[in-house]
Order: C-alpha cells, then structure tokens, then sequence
C-alpha cells in the first residue's frame, strides 16, 4: 500500500515536470501558427484563427532575410566540422602512428586550446581580423569556426586511433601503402565514430554560436544564424509569432543531427566533459 | 624489410606535415592571441588610440568596481543555481526514472531542449516571461485576476527567470549523462544490500552513489565550467540589464570590451575567467587522464 502510494507519487511529480518541460515548446510551436494580428489580439489558450505558420515564415524571410543567414551558417558548420575532421584526423593518426619527436607535446599544445573560454582570446581575433581584413568576411568565419573546433576533434580522433590494431597497418605496408595512403585508405574511413562525434558537436556549436558571428561580423549576408534570430528579439507583439516560426525553423537542424546521431551522445558527452 | 635513411627522413618531414594544419589554426587563432590578450590585460586602450602600460591597474580595478562585484556575485549565484538544479535534479530524476515503465518517453521530454540553442532557448523563454502576452502571466491570471509581473526587467526575478531557461536547458545533460552511469552500475551489490534489508535511500547513499563517483565529477565539472561562461542565454534575454543588474563576468566582458571599449579592462576579465574556469577543469582533466573514461 505504502509502496503504490510513493510509486503514484513519483509519477505525479515526474509527469507534472515533464509537463513543464514540455510547456514551452508547446507555446513556440502553438504561437508559430497564428498570425501576428491574431496574436495580439486573443487570449495565449485561444486556437489560431488561420493557418499562420507560412504568412509568418514569408514575412521572417522578407523582413529578416532569415534564409541568407541560415546559408551562411550552413557553410561556417559544414566547413567548420569537415576542416577539424580533416586536420584532427592527420594530425592524430601522426602523434599515434608516426610518433614524431615531440608528439605528445605537439598534442597537449594543439589540445590546450579548448580549455581556455571564448573570452580569452575575442579580443586579439578581433583586432587581427580587422588588421588583416578578415574581419566581416566569410573565409574568415570559416577559419575561426575551424581552429576552434580542432583542439576536441583532435583529442577524439587521437583517442580512437590508438584503438585501431597495429596488423592492419602492418598489411597495408606489405601491400606498399605508405603512410598517406594508409591514413586516407584506412584510418579514415574507419573513423565512422569520431567523424560522428565531431560532426555533431562541432557542427551543432557552430550553428548555435552567437559570441564570435557577433563580434566578427557586421554585413546581414555574413552574419550567422543565431546572431539574426538574437537581433529579432525585443521587439515583442506582433513581432513574436515571426520570432517562434523562426526559432523553430533555425531549431530543425541541430535537432535532426540528433536524431541522427544520437548513439554519439552519450560518447560525445564524456569525451566534451574531458575538452572542458 | 627495413626503411631506408631517406624514406625515413621523409617519413619524419611527413609526420610533422600532417600536424601541420592543425598546430598552425590553433596556435595562431588560439593560441598566440591568449597571450596577446594577457598582453592587453596590462593596458590601458579604447582599441583605437595607443596602448597605455598601467601594470595591474585593471585587476586592482576590480576590486573598487561595484559593476564587477555585482558580476562576479551574479556569477556565483549561476555557478550554484546549476549545481542545485539541474546537477543534482538530473541526478534525482535519473534515479527515479530508472525503475520507471515510461521511461524512455520522460527521457525524451527532458532531453529536447538540449538540441535546442541558447539563442533559441533564451528567445523562447522571453516570449514566455513576456508581461503583456507572456503564456505565464497568463497562467497565473486564470488564478489570480490582473496578473501581471514583469519578470525580465525586475531585479532578482530576472535572474531568477533566466535560470529557469538555463535549468530548462541544462537538465537533459546532467540526467543522461546520470542514466549511463546509473546503466553501468552492476546488479549484484544493489541486490546484496536489498537481500540485506538495507532501505532505497541507503542503497542509493552506501552503494550507487559511491559508484556513479566518476559520473558525478563529470557532471559537476561541466556544468560548473558552463554556467562560470553562461554568455547567451543573458545577453538575449536581458543583455545584463536593467543598468547592469544581471550581468556575469562574460556578459561584463563583452560590455567593458565592445560597447564602451575598455578593452584593457575587459581583457583582464577575460584573463579572471580564464583562471576560474581552468581551476575548476584542472583537478578533473588530472582525474580523466588517470582513469580511462573513454569510450565509444
């Protein structure tokens, strides 16, 4: 009796968070679907009059030219995370493989750089930026994107390198690989789980950035993603419907790379705590 | 069959070649401007006109600076906020959702706004707390007629508002970061203890809890390390204010650097954070190299 009483109470308790929980995507998804008009006008429980949700995404892309802001971040992410993965994974196999003089050196110095916050270095990026014109350029987005993501992806491809077993290095040398061939033959496209790893933090980071597209950008078809849906807001009223559809919209991606990816989380988490 | 001296010169030349790339990104967007910011930090300069050396002027400053204090308390305040709730949340509920037959459905609903980013998380939020058409003045109202608080531009209430958003967000990591650890735990010594009548709390006090240990201080060090930089979710929701009031010392940083150009001071901000951030990871990175916590 006692025992059912503590079990219902502890569904209760828990249903009634997850409730919470689940309030506010209920109210972005329910406001994205009315009108601004309609908005303003009825009580926050009352059903859309009309189907909003595309008069409202027009006028976002209209006024807001959202869609120029989502290609570009598209870019800073996809090349951001393809360029870690790329110099992680030939700088790991190196420490591992190859072992130069120096190695575990050259790693904790290339990996030293994710233990700092942004803060620690906005300033000199900006001031070199603005010194070497790269400031408000794209190519420039691209490059700070990347070398910020290479210290972690450096740390998961190093890690899952040693993992792979010496023989088949050793066969691919008796079938006259060298080194090069073996990196992009073998290690690489075995890498299915660091590739994942990176490609969903890194890219996810890089979509959800606002710190560095804030202070590295001026230009509307520079600026990222996250920096636009940041200057939509304050205005309230009429301006919120606009603002849900979008923050829903500008959500899609990183909640599809989850989806898609999700049995790198857990992994990924550990090894993101380890970058802290 | 041994490798020449000249393929293995080449070899050595390659292996750094493959290094390369990486070490020159990091080193210079990274690394060389962290120690160009310590530089900054012992200057005074609007970014514009010549840099005046002021020695620790800008770290003395802070001791005579309410705005600094009120961050750096702010920051405090978000540092304990996050182990109360979502830390020691995620791991209540992680617990209590293990023996659950719904689960994974409860899993799922605390895990969304994870995917979800602070810009994004923070402009929801906002639009929640709005006073005219916010959906919890509205809530509040059907109970209490004429309901209207202004929960982002009063002072506490708008830290404690913006917490909600962080809590809102932060829960799902600590949770299924908790429900791997609480998976991993072996069986046999829960049930030892359950066949010797020990009771669910101490269970959990002499024999999970001890286990979940490793979980626990990634828990903590993450999130520690994450509120110590929380940046986004203020800015959008408050921008620091009303005058300054909910800034922490990543959103003073940016103001003091950006909007009124002490960028001298705002580097020593930076230089601050850094170390608070690095105190807390450093314990945790000498733990993660001893134990081998990786895996896939």
């Amino acid at each position: 009796m006692r025992k059912t009483l503590a079990r219902t109470a502890v569904y209760v308790a828990i249903t009634l968070l997850a409730l919470a929980w689940l309030l506010p995507v209920v109210t972005t998804l329910f406001i994205s679907l009315k009108t601004p008009q309609d908005y303003v006008s009825s009580k926050f429980y009352a059903l859309p009059k009309a189907f909003g949700f595309l008069v409202n995404l027009k006028a976002a892309a209209a006024q807001y030219k959202v869609q120029d802001h989502v290609l570009s971040s598209l870019l800073y992410s996809t090349v951001g995370a393809v360029v870690a993965i790329l110099c992680a994974s030939m700088a790991g196999y190196s420490i591992v493989r190859l072992k130069p003089r120096f190695n575990f050196a050259l790693f904790l110095i290339i990996y030293s750089g994710t233990i700092f916050p942004f803060q620690m270095y906005l300033i000199p990026i900006y001031k070199l930026y603005n010194s070497l014109g790269l400031y408000d350029t794209r190519i420039g987005m691209m490059l700070v994107y990347s070398a910020i993501c290479i210290p972690f992806a450096l740390f998961v491809f190093r890690g899952f390198y040693t993992t792979i077993p010496r023989e088949i290095e050793e066969a691919a040398k008796l079938d006259g690989c060298g080194p090069i061939q073996t990196l992009f033959r073998i290690f690489v496209p075995n890498s299915k789980a660091p590739i994942a790893v990176v490609a969903l933090f890194q890219a996810t980071w890089i979509w959800n950035d606002l710190l560095f597209g804030m202070v590295l950008t001026r230009r509307e078809s520079i600026r990222p993603v996250m920096v636009a849906v940041a200057s939509m807001m304050g205005f309230g009223g009429s301006s919120i419907p606009l603002l849900m559809t979008v923050v829903f919209m500008v959500s899609i991606p990183t909640i599809a790379l989850f989806v898609f990816l999700r049995r790198y989380f857990i992994s990924g988490m550990v090894m993101a705590s380890a970058d802290q | 069959m041994r490798a020449s001296p000249r393929t293995k010169k080449h070899h050595q030349a390659l292996s750094y070649l493959l290094i390369l790339p990486a070490f020159a990104l990091v080193v210079g967007l990274l690394l060389l401007p962290m120690a160009q910011n310590l530089y900054y930090s012992f200057f005074q300069w609007d970014g514009i006109s010549k840099e005046i050396f002021v020695g620790l002027k800008n770290y003395l400053a802070f001791f005579a600076d309410p705005n600094f204090a009120r961050s750096f308390l702010n920051t405090l305040v978000w540092v304990v906020a996050t182990l109360a709730f979502p830390v020691l949340g995620g791991l209540i509920i992680a617990n209590f959702l293990r023996g659950l037959r719904l689960g994974n459905l409860f899993k799922s609903i605390f895990f969304i706004p994870l995917t979800i980013s602070f810009v994004a998380t923070g402009a929801i939020w906002s639009n929640m707390f709005s006073r005219d058409l916010g959906v919890l003045n509205g809530l509040i109202a059907l109970f209490i007629p004429k309901f209207k608080l202004s929960w982002l531009t009063s002072v506490p209430l708008n830290t404690v508002a913006m917490l909600f958003a962080w809590v809102w967000q932060q829960l799902g990591t600590s949770m299924v970061l908790f429900l791997a650890g609480l998976s991993t735990i072996p069986r046999d010594p829960v049930e030892a203890s359950i066949l010797d009548g020990a009771s669910k709390w101490q269970i959990f006090r002499h024999v999970t809890f001890p286990m979940l240990q490793p979980v626990t201080t990634v828990v903590i060090t993450m999130a520690m390390v994450n509120s110590f930089k929380t940046f986004d979710i203020i800015y959008v929701m408050t921008r620091g204010g009303p005058y300054r009031s909910s800034e922490t010392l990543a959103i003073t940083m940016f103001r003091e650097t950006f909007t009124m150009f002490n960028m001298g001071y705002g580097a020593a901000i930076s230089v601050l954070l850094s170390i608070l951030v690095i105190l807390v990871s450093v314990f945790y990175i000498k733990n993660m190299w001893k134990k081998d916590l990786l895996y896939y």
